[in-house]
């Protein structure tokens, strides 16, 4: 990992539950759409809340589902992706950049195994470079205060921005509601505050 | 009133407002349509599959969407309605232009392209085939209301008969 950004040491990993924690507490009101398996069970564990989508399916379109998202609301919306996931679909950063949603921030955990699986290696590659070459505004990190920092600089961002968050592989006990259905009612109401079309 | 004409009005009475597209030579009319109005926003996708999430995304925003796409594309998405649309009951509308049948000249498009109805049958996805432009727009219109009142994906497969087919026998 490229340390130009963050001046961390490249052997750290940042504790995904505290950086899960202190973006709750930074963005206490953002929509957050979580990628299936440990995105979601470390998000639940820290705090289940309305405006917490968590995916039971569809690894590969966790951020397409922010994209869509910050495209329909004002609301700040934070995606919660795994490396795994974003690897599967990486395309959808050009998708990404060429809308541009200034609401959008894209975290990625990038903790270089498939955590829900058993924690089989990821054929990793430079995400936040990655990103940059579709055109994205993206920073790495590799600590909780690292992470705070881009963070910081990732909201204040005109533009969609990615911060890609090198973290230790963690296996939260916590899960979300299994009722899918009812995690889609209860997070629409929420943003949109009416029954909409059910 | 052509056929894109009547989709188009489809669309806007149901207050459609978001729709993704990968290009396609039969929706091209459409897709162009589509871009030149204010009313739409419309998403450039990547992969047809990506649709699927930037729907989803559409829907928990509290608006509605729509997809554009042929029938190669809609075999991309298969993942995506099965494990997020149909359990998270995620609506919008698919409109796909299906290859595999009258007027196919492409082997590579005959597999999905003629069973497409028959595989979004089998997870559960409701889908009509539209072989001829009568009645457009009153399909299109009540395809969105019962996708967006029963909260699921409807899907319009376009024939080649009604899109119009290559000329390439």
């Amino acid at each position: 990992m490229s340390s130009e950004d963050t001046g961390d040491s490249d052997r750290q990993r940042a504790d995904q539950l505290a950086c899960t924690e202190h973006l709750l507490q930074k963005s206490p009101d953002a929509a957050i759409i979580a990628n299936l398996g440990v995105a979601s069970y470390a998000l639940a564990s820290v705090e289940d809340r309305p405006r917490n989508f968590y995916c039971w399916g569809s690894m590969g379109v966790t951020t397409s589902i922010g994209l869509g998202l910050a495209l329909a609301t004002d609301e700040q919306v934070i995606v919660l992706e795994g490396d795994g996931s974003l690897l599967m679909s990486l395309g959808v950063l050009s998708t990404v950049a060429a809308c541009g949603p200034s609401n959008l921030v894209i975290v990625v955990w990038e903790n270089e195994v498939y955590g829900t699986t058993g924690g089989q290696p990821v054929t990793g590659i430079e995400y936040a470079d990655a990103a940059r070459a579709c055109g994205l505004w993206a920073r790495e990190a590799n600590t909780v205060e690292g992470f705070e920092a881009r963070y910081a600089e990732a909201l204040a961002y005109d533009g969609a921005a990615m911060v890609v968050c090198r973290v230790e592989p963690v296996d939260p006990e916590a899960r979300p509601q299994l009722d899918f259905a009812h995690v889609t009612r209860r997070f629409r109401d929420a943003l949109t505050d009416d029954e909409g079309d059910r | 009133m052509t056929w894109i004409d009547d989709v188009i009005a489809g669309l806007r009475e149901n207050d459609v407002s978001t729709v993704a597209y990968l290009p396609d030579s039969a929706l091209e009319g459409l897709i162009e349509r589509v871009e030149a109005d204010a009313n739409f926003e419309t998403v450039p996708l990547a992969r047809e599959e990506h649709g699927i999430g930037v729907l989803s995304g559409t829907y928990l925003g509290g608006e509605r969407g729509a997809l554009l796409c042929q029938s190669s594309g809609l075999a991309t998405t298969i993942n995506g309605l099965a494990s997020l649309s149909k359990p998270a009951r995620i609506p919008f509308l698919g409109i796909v232009s299906r290859r595999g049948d009258l007027g196919e000249f492409n082997d590579a498009q005959v597999p999905f392209g003629y069973a497409a109805g028959e595989v979004l049958d089998d997870i559960g996805i409701r889908n009509s085939t539209m072989e001829s432009s009568a009645n457009v727009e009153r399909a299109v219109d009540l395809a969105v209301k019962t996708a967006f009142s029963v909260s699921e994906p409807y899907v319009l497969l376009l024939d080649a008969t009604l899109t119009g087919a290559k000329d390439e026998f």
